[in-house]
């Protein structure tokens, strides 16, 4: 990343006396596609605000294309923002609404027509919702024309606050598509916002996982899923299991765990599969749904068993799930078996089952 | 937005309306039928005589006094509505933006003053109108005024009296039209590279026009039928169509005169309505809509 488009640094923002963000920094790469994801009320938003120039830092420094932004209006920055609950002016037709940046900055007409429709053309619209109102169109429709509207007037980064929220499932997943096509085949630096680490996960090029006013971890989809900063990051993707262990000291640059929940000899970690957050609080395996299963008889060496109770289970086709009831473990563990005529086991079943430490990912709190 | 199929057989609806429509037949449409009717008879000695004449209506016609006090209370109705809806709109818009966390309490004060008789508060003015007033007190103070100003008892009075009694209606419309913009479309106008003035004049006027309007309207209407301020404030010496009418009513006791000189202001209040309407719904049928 030679010249971030966005660089942001130690960013504070209080809200009298709430500290909404505390010291974030951030960088985003020209034609990057970085995403905002955390909990709400974890600043995410903040931040984009802060970005699009809707609100101002309390502390830091913030550049966007090599300039600082202080005091800069959003009306002046680089930035166009594609709002939540979209913001489509209801008085304007679409047309009006797409080519409003464009008339603020003094185009002719026949040139903004012809951007506009080749806006349209863009997001696959079709070029008789001209001269409609955004009432008048479908919610999907609306998300294109809001999108139109943001990329009309070539920003240097586009800013999403969370746009598809509000859609069902399927417009969702169709749209998410285009929007990462629309980037690859556009080049512009895209910041989305969302509390859904897999929409994040399917979209970005790099994820911004953020937690109560601070950057927790920083990395791309696959650093962010095999290598969590900590359990926060690690539960805050689908169903995983956590299984505390106790460090009792390293071998040959790995560390060796144990656990008095299961029965199996001690373990060595890896460096590669061991969290570089790794603090000194209460430290846990990360057991994907994927890498756990039943044992039929005794555990193999290098094996850990656990033994539980089968609490309830779920057909989902390819797949089926099992939750297990294990002693000392707050949650149920979460298995993912491939899915099979015959079931395994039945609900109230007294089951062994097991898993490799050493394929699974050792991370703190 | 779904339109149901209107079906007036629908027992429940009709229970609904039911009310309303009666309400409106018994006191609104016939005794305005009434009033139409009573514009063709005619008055001898204080009584009333059942004929059918257009006597009336030639008399109206012919007399250009009559049409010089309408004119004069549409031009006055005119005024006091551009008067009110500039003193409404920036209170109205300060209530939604600066002074927003006390909007509340503002209100209710706005409300208070509002609900104080308006019979009382037309006759305070007096005092503070009069040429030994508050008023001219205020300006010989402040060096303002060199001599005091004749304003009790002029048209001028009667227009502060109809402004003070009339402002608020569209100082609630506007408010509640303004509280309904959604802040983001005000920021997704700076976004686009809208100045705030701009934004103004692009967005927070025209998502407005709603209440806007219809505050205009209630001050249209209501100061067409001012009664009190002419009367206390304006001290008779340019009467307003209400004061024509109670006159031909209870003075000359020629109610046919007062039927069809109600019926006169009734008209021309409808076909400014009419054309107000028209005009907006040429310019735009989105905000005339009121889509949000």
């Amino acid at each position: 990343m030679a010249t971030p488009i966005i660089d942001a640094s130690h960013i504070i923002k209080d809200y009298g006396r709430v500290r909404a963000l505390h010291g974030v920094s951030l960088e985003v790469g020209a034609g990057e596609f970085v995403a905002l994801v955390g909990p709400s009320g974890c600043g995410k938003t903040t931040l984009l605000k802060i970005l699009a120039g809707f609100e101002e830092t309390t502390e830091g420094r913030l550049d966007i294309e090599g300039k600082d932004m202080r005091g800069v209006p959003a009306a002046s920055r680089p930035t166009r923002m594609v709002f939540q609950k979209l913001a489509l002016f209801p008085h304007k037709t679409v047309a009006q609404n797409i080519g409003f940046a464009l008339k603020l900055q003094k185009f002719d007409k026949a040139e903004i027509d012809r951007r506009v429709v080749a806006m349209l053309e863009l997001m696959h619209l079709n070029l008789d919702y001209l001269d409609r109102f955004p009432a008048q169109l479908s919610g999907g429709e609306q998300q294109r024309v809001a999108l139109a509207r943001a990329l009309v007037s070539q920003p240097g980064v586009l800013l999403l606050d969370e746009p598809m929220s509000a859609l069902d499932a399927k417009l969702k997943k169709s749209l998410q598509a285009e929007l990462k096509k629309l980037h690859r085949e556009l080049g512009t630096s895209f910041v989305l916002v969302t509390h859904d680490l897999e929409e994040a996960m399917m979209l970005a090029d790099r994820i911004c996982v953020m937690r109560a006013g601070r950057v927790v971890q920083i990395g791309t989809p696959t650093q962010i899923y095999y290598r969590p900063a900590n359990m926060f990051v690690a539960g805050f993707i689908g169903e995983t299991n956590f299984l505390p262990v106790d460090v009792s000291g390293s071998q040959d640059g790995g560390l060796i765990v144990g656990s008095p929940l299961v029965t199996g000899e001690p373990a060595v970690m890896e460096a590669g599969n061991v969290s570089e957050f790794l603090g000194e609080g209460n430290k846990a395996l990360l057991i994907r749904p994927e890498s756990i299963g039943f044992l039929k008889g005794e555990p193999s060496p290098g094996q850990w068993m656990l033994t539980g109770v089968v609490d309830e289970y779920f057909i989902k086709g390819s797949s089926t799930q099992y939750r297990i009831r294990v002693a000392g473990l707050e949650a149920p563990v979460v298995m993912d078996l491939p899915g099979s005529f015959e079931l395994p086991a039945e609900v109230g079943e007294e089951v062994r089952i097991g898993f490799e430490p050493t394929r699974t990912f050792l991370l703190s709190e | 937005m779904k339109s149901q199929p209107k079906r007036w057989n629908d027992p429940i609806l009709v229970a609904a309306v039911a009310p309303l429509a009666i309400v409106m037949l018994v006191f609104f449409l016939i005794p305005l039928a009434m009033t139409v009717l009573l514009t063709f008879q005619t008055t001898q000695y204080y009584r009333l005589h059942w004929t059918w004449d257009l006597k009336i209506w030639t008399e109206i016609f012919s007399k250009p006094h009559y049409w010089t006090i309408m004119l004069r209370t549409v031009g006055m109705a005119v005024i006091c509505v551009v008067i009110s809806i500039l003193i409404a709109f920036p209170t109205a818009y300060a209530l939604t933006t600066r002074l927003k966390t006390y909007s509340a309490q503002i209100q209710i004060l706005i409300i208070f003053a509002f609900l104080t008789d308006a019979v009382l508060k037309t006759f305070g003015w007096i005092l503070v109108l009069d040429r030994q007033g508050v008023a001219n007190w205020l300006l010989s103070y402040l060096g303002l005024g060199p001599e005091a100003m004749d304003i009790l008892f002029t048209p001028t009075g009667t227009m502060i009296g109809m402004v003070y009694n009339l402002a608020v209606y569209p100082m609630f419309t506007i408010y509640l039209s303004l509280a309904r913009i959604d802040r983001d479309l005000v920021l997704a106008s700076y976004d686009a590279g809208a100045s705030r003035i701009r934004t103004f004049f692009e967005v927070t006027l025209p998502l407005s026009r709603p209440g806007l309007y219809s505050g205009a309207v209630l001050v249209f209407v209501l100061s067409l039928g001012a009664f009190l301020e002419p009367k206390v404030l304006g001290g008779g010496t340019s009467p307003l169509a209400s004061e024509l009418i109670r006159q031909s009513f209870e003075t000359r006791v020629n109610w046919p005169l007062g039927a069809a000189l109600t019926i006169v202001l009734i008209a021309i209040g409808a076909l400014t309505l009419a054309l107000a309407a028209a005009f907006v719904f040429r310019r735009s049928p989105a905000a005339a809509g009121g889509q949000a």
